[in-house]
């Protein structure tokens, strides 16, 4: 069973095809790759499935439900959470705040008078741990290495237990080996859990290490679809992809 | 130290304390909303109107009336966010539209506030009163403006308590962040920024309570207040509120003593030369925001 499902999904920027008439499933509890060459719309696929951009045309199906516009405020009630190719932190925020505030209480009168709470507390350790993040707690997330930080934001993704679809782009760019393991493992993680993760990716031993799924796209289009063998099997995609 | 240069310093101080509530409020409503809220001068008016119109109107006991009055300005600072910037940044206006809207909502209110009250220049205090004034180390200052000292500091504590100490605060700061990354993790981003409007506006309504019962009231006083709160925040570092108090303390040294020898008229041009100065030199103010 599918948690997202795209019809006919349409982007343009400028004139130019973002995406152009997209339609595919993410299947439930399984590890998604996508793939294919710089400008080939996996990153703005990825942005309208977590409502950073609005697609022109086109339905989202999101746990069964149609979505036509999916809007930012929106994506988390969803049970849909992502990291960023350029990692997006609360860079005011220490490495341990970044977490809290993504697990902690939404009500106003609430988080003006209560003060931390254990299960917080419990959750964002867990979280950082998880990640190796722990010792760094009371850092600023602005004085973390690059591939701190990319570890920082998938922590606070983590921390998101009721998110049902991860969204990571690019997560294993400018790691150490050692950072690539640990980012492995988180998502090795959430498939045992039942998690659905996308993950866009152009190391192909990655892709072949975790994906159980992989979505090749060329120039706005949807290539293939399929597990890796078949769809790495594909003339069409080792002429655009594989091949170079 | 000379008597005069003793009350210089009174005075820098208290203007300074003056124009540090409202720098906190502005600098920190822009933190959240990423726009000049012009609107926050015209709060100052309705405040020490409010309170004009509680305890001349209804004859409300005016420790109740200044209650009343803050929620009340708070609620008017929340009702523009509501329901004017909020669509708007909903439609994806420009920060240079919501500056715009915020222009018109200032003249609006103001043009209210003169309708219901008069243009004529109002006091607070009840006919005869005359301040108390306490004599301190060679220099005078009034019970009001010590007040608004203190007035400045709980402020200040206030909102660094909020910000550091609170889960709500940990939303506030992460919406000043990056509101898109907050909105996507479950933040409702809405209502943290709401209720930043409405006390940003309540302390704003507070400033000009304070001026009330130090001087007088009218309804065009926000914009005179507005600028020098702006320039504070800038000059401190715009959405800092350490770098707000920073900038309004050295804003009324500046104003103060820049006028210690030269007409008292020279005040408004010495500010804006302050700003343009750091505008020139340091435009990220004196503690940047990520500092």
């Amino acid at each position: 069973m599918s948690t997202i499902k795209t019809e006919n999904i349409t982007k343009q920027f400028e004139g130019v095809h973002a995406l152009d008439g997209v339609s595919l499933e993410i299947p439930r509890g399984r590890v998604t790759g996508i793939v294919g060459p710089n400008g080939s719309g996996k990153t703005t696929l990825v942005n309208v499935l977590s409502g950073i951009v609005r697609q022109d045309a086109g339905v989202l199906h999101i746990g069964g439900k149609e979505v036509s516009i999916l809007k930012p405020q929106q994506v988390n009630a969803h049970g849909i959470t992502r990291t960023f190719q350029e990692v997006r932190l609360f860079e005011q925020m220490t490495v341990l705040d970044n977490i809290l505030v993504v697990v902690t209480e939404r009500a106003v009168a609430a988080s003006l008078f209560r003060r931390r709470q254990e299960r917080c507390d419990r959750e964002a350790r867990q979280a950082l741990e998880t990640v190796g993040l722990w010792e760094k707690r009371s850092s600023p997330a602005a004085a973390l290495s690059y591939g701190q930080r990319k570890l920082l934001e998938i922590a606070r993704v983590l921390a998101m237990r009721e998110a049902e679809v991860y969204l990571f782009d690019e997560p294993f760019a400018g790691l150490f080996p050692a950072m690539v393991d640990v980012v492995v493992k988180v998502m090795q993680g959430l498939k045992q859990e039942g998690k659905s993760v996308v993950l866009i990716e152009h190391s192909m031993d990655l892709i072949r290490q975790l994906c159980d799924t992989v979505i090749v796209m060329d120039e706005g289009k949807l290539l293939a679809q399929g597990t890796p063998e078949t769809v790495f099997a594909k003339p069409e995609v080792i002429a655009i992809y594989v091949g170079k | 130290m000379s008597d005069v240069v003793m009350q210089l310093v009174v005075n820098s101080i208290t203007a300074g304390a003056l124009y540090a509530i409202i720098a906190i409020g502005f600098t920190l409503s822009y933190g959240v909303g990423k726009f000049f809220n012009l609107a926050h001068g015209v709060m100052t008016a309705i405040g020490a109107y409010a309170v004009f119109y509680l305890t001349k109107g209804l004859q409300i006991e005016a420790w109740l009336a200044v209650f009343i009055a803050i929620i009340f300005t708070g609620a008017v600072g929340w009702l523009l966010e509501r329901y004017i910037y909020a669509p708007l940044r909903a439609r994806k206006a420009s920060t240079m539209v919501l500056l715009v809207a915020s222009l018109g909502a200032f003249t609006a209110l103001q043009g209210v506030l003169s309708i219901l009250f008069s243009s004529q220049v109002q006091t607070l205090t009840q006919g005869s009163a005359v301040q108390q004034v306490v004599a301190f180390a060679g220099a005078t200052i009034t019970e009001i403006q010590i007040i608004t000292i203190i007035t400045a500091i709980a402020t200040l504590l206030g909102f660094v308590v909020l910000l550091r100490y609170t889960l709500f605060g940990k939303s506030v700061r992460a919406v000043s962040d990056d509101e898109e990354v907050s909105k996507i993790v479950g933040i409702n981003t809405t209502r943290v920024i709401g209720v930043v409007f409405f006390l940003a506006a309540a302390t704003a309504g507070l400033a000009g309570i304070l001026v009330g019962f130090d001087t007088a009231i009218e309804p065009t006083m926000g914009m005179a207040l507005l600028l020098k709160g702006v320039i504070a925040a800038i000059v401190g570092g715009i959405g800092n509120i350490y770098g707000a108090v920073l900038g309004a303390l050295l804003l009324g040294f500046v104003e103060n003593f820049g006028i210690w020898k030269i007409a008292g008229e020279w005040k408004d041009a010495i500010a804006f030369a302050l700003l343009i100065a750091f505008l020139l030199f340091r435009p990220h103010g004196i503690l940047n925001k990520k500092s």
